[in-house]
């Protein structure tokens, strides 16, 4: 079996009208056998934007310590906080050094990006585990359960959607995803991001 | 060195089976069944033609549906309705569905040791005159369900049909209760959402897409006459009905 498919787990990040949501499972495993349920693949990088880190797990520390060093040299050299923008490009750059040995993750980015006139606009973004980017303007899918969250969002996804009707979409999308999927489930949280306020919820999803 | 002699062991190898792509479904409602499959037919990354039927006719009350490699699926229907035909001249009329079913486990298992390539899936209307979905594996194995996708977009569809046929993981507000069994143009809808889904996202679905309606004796075409192109195949009109709906699939 593939290393990208050893420990299990899937992200999901979609954009609304006015906001954006990503969403992962909760899972950490080796192969068929479940070891948590709380294992966290999602993670605040500033206030508006949140990186989700599926694929191998001691990956996803490794590159969560190197993301938050490099974000943090990047603010005090700046004075400022990183754009989700610039945030998905140093992800990519990150990956892209690791070229002929990579990290076995394919990072999710979803982040509210702050327009020249001062107002916010959605963003999201997604890369393979080179650091190939994707700026789609729908859904972004990573992880085991890729293609079941792909047709499902699909689907599901319409544009202009509002907070609230985002959040029962990419819940939506999530659940029934990984009820599909032997690797990824145990859980599922969702994080609402609109221009000035995050919502984080936990769902209960099939613990089997 | 592959010289020709026998001074060195020599390996050949001929692999009887391909993969050609496409995807299935196939949704039973109370008394209807809606069986569909695009018609795209690949090998590899190449499209071999733009439309080969998926989804065949058996009897006015039954349809099935083959999905995997096409050559096998079509000497498989064949044979399938062959044994319907000597059926009908030794018992004078059409074979049941769940006889169909056994029938089509009977002639998958027989061939146990060099199987026939082909997910089935077959719908149509019970005795009883209820909607019924059979899916088969490769050698037989069956199981009679409300909703069934197989083939390449698999994946992409069975999760997507969980939460819109069997209402996974949706809760309703407290006193509230769901119809038992879903409307023909709300499961249409479903199975046309499906596949322009599908084919937005799998490489080996698209180009054209079939749907057979079956309707159970005695029931209207409710849901039916505003279908666009809604055609019938039935043979006697006084029994089950069997109705086809062409649509097109993006061809990229």
């Amino acid at each position: 079996m593939s290393i990208m498919e050893y420990n299990g787990g899937s992200v999901i990040a979609m954009v609304g009208k006015n906001c954006v949501a990503i969403a992962s499972d909760l899972r950490l495993g080796v192969q068929s056998l479940g070891i948590a349920s709380n294992f966290q693949k999602i993670f605040p990088v500033t206030d508006r934007i949140f990186v989700g880190l599926p694929g191998l797990a001691t990956d996803v520390t490794t590159l969560h310590e190197q993301f938050r060093y490099r974000v943090n040299m990047y603010t005090i050299k700046e004075e400022r906080e990183i754009e989700p923008e610039t945030f998905a490009a140093l992800v990519s750059s990150t990956l892209y050094e690791r070229r002929f040995g990579p990290y076995f993750i394919e990072p999710v980015i979803a982040g509210m990006q702050r327009t020249p006139s001062g107002s916010y606009k959605p963003f999201i973004a997604a890369t393979d585990l080179i650091g190939c980017l994707n700026f789609a303007k729908d859904f972004v899918v990573a992880g085991t359960a890729s293609d079941k969250l792909f047709g499902v969002a699909e689907g599901l996804w319409e544009e202009d959607l509002g907070p609230e009707d985002l959040f029962e979409t990419i819940s939506q999308t999530m659940l029934n995803a990984v009820d599909r999927d032997t690797n990824s489930g145990w859980g599922v949280v969702v994080h609402l991001l609109t221009k000035d306020k995050v919502i984080t919820r936990t769902l209960k999803g099939r613990m089997d | 060195m592959p010289d020709g002699s026998y001074a060195h062991p020599q390996q050949r190898q001929f692999n009887p089976y391909t993969e050609n792509g496409g995807t299935i479904l196939a949704i039973a409602g109370a008394d209807f069944t809606v069986i569909a499959g695009d018609t795209r037919q690949s090998e590899g990354y190449s499209i071999q033609t733009r439309y080969a039927p998926k989804v065949f006719r058996l009897t006015d009350r039954a349809v099935l549906a083959v999905n995997g490699f096409a050559a096998d699926g079509n000497m498989f229907v064949k044979k399938v309705k062959q044994r319907l035909e000597w059926y009908r001249h030794a018992h004078a009329k059409d074979m049941p569905l769940r006889a169909i079913a056994r029938l089509i486990q009977t002639m998958l298992y027989a061939q146990r040791f060099f199987p026939y390539y082909v997910y089935n899936i077959l719908g149509g209307i019970e005795e009883d005159g209820s909607g019924a979905v059979y899916s088969f594996d490769p050698v037989g194995s069956y199981e009679r369900e409300a909703c069934r996708a197989a083939g390449a977009a698999q994946s992409l569809v069975q999760p997507f049909l969980d939460n819109q046929i069997y209402f996974k993981n949706q809760q309703l507000p407290p006193g509230q209760t769901r119809p038992l069994h879903l409307s023909l143009s709300d499961v249409l809808s479903i199975v046309i959402d499906s596949f322009t889904s599908a084919t937005e996202r799998h490489i080996e679905v698209g180009d054209g897409l079939e749907i057979y309606v079956v309707l159970a004796k005695g029931r209207g075409p409710q849901g039916l006459e505003a279908v666009r192109g809604a055609q019938e195949l039935t043979t006697n009109a006084e029994g089950d009905r069997v109705f086809i709906v062409r649509r097109e699939l993006k061809k990229d």
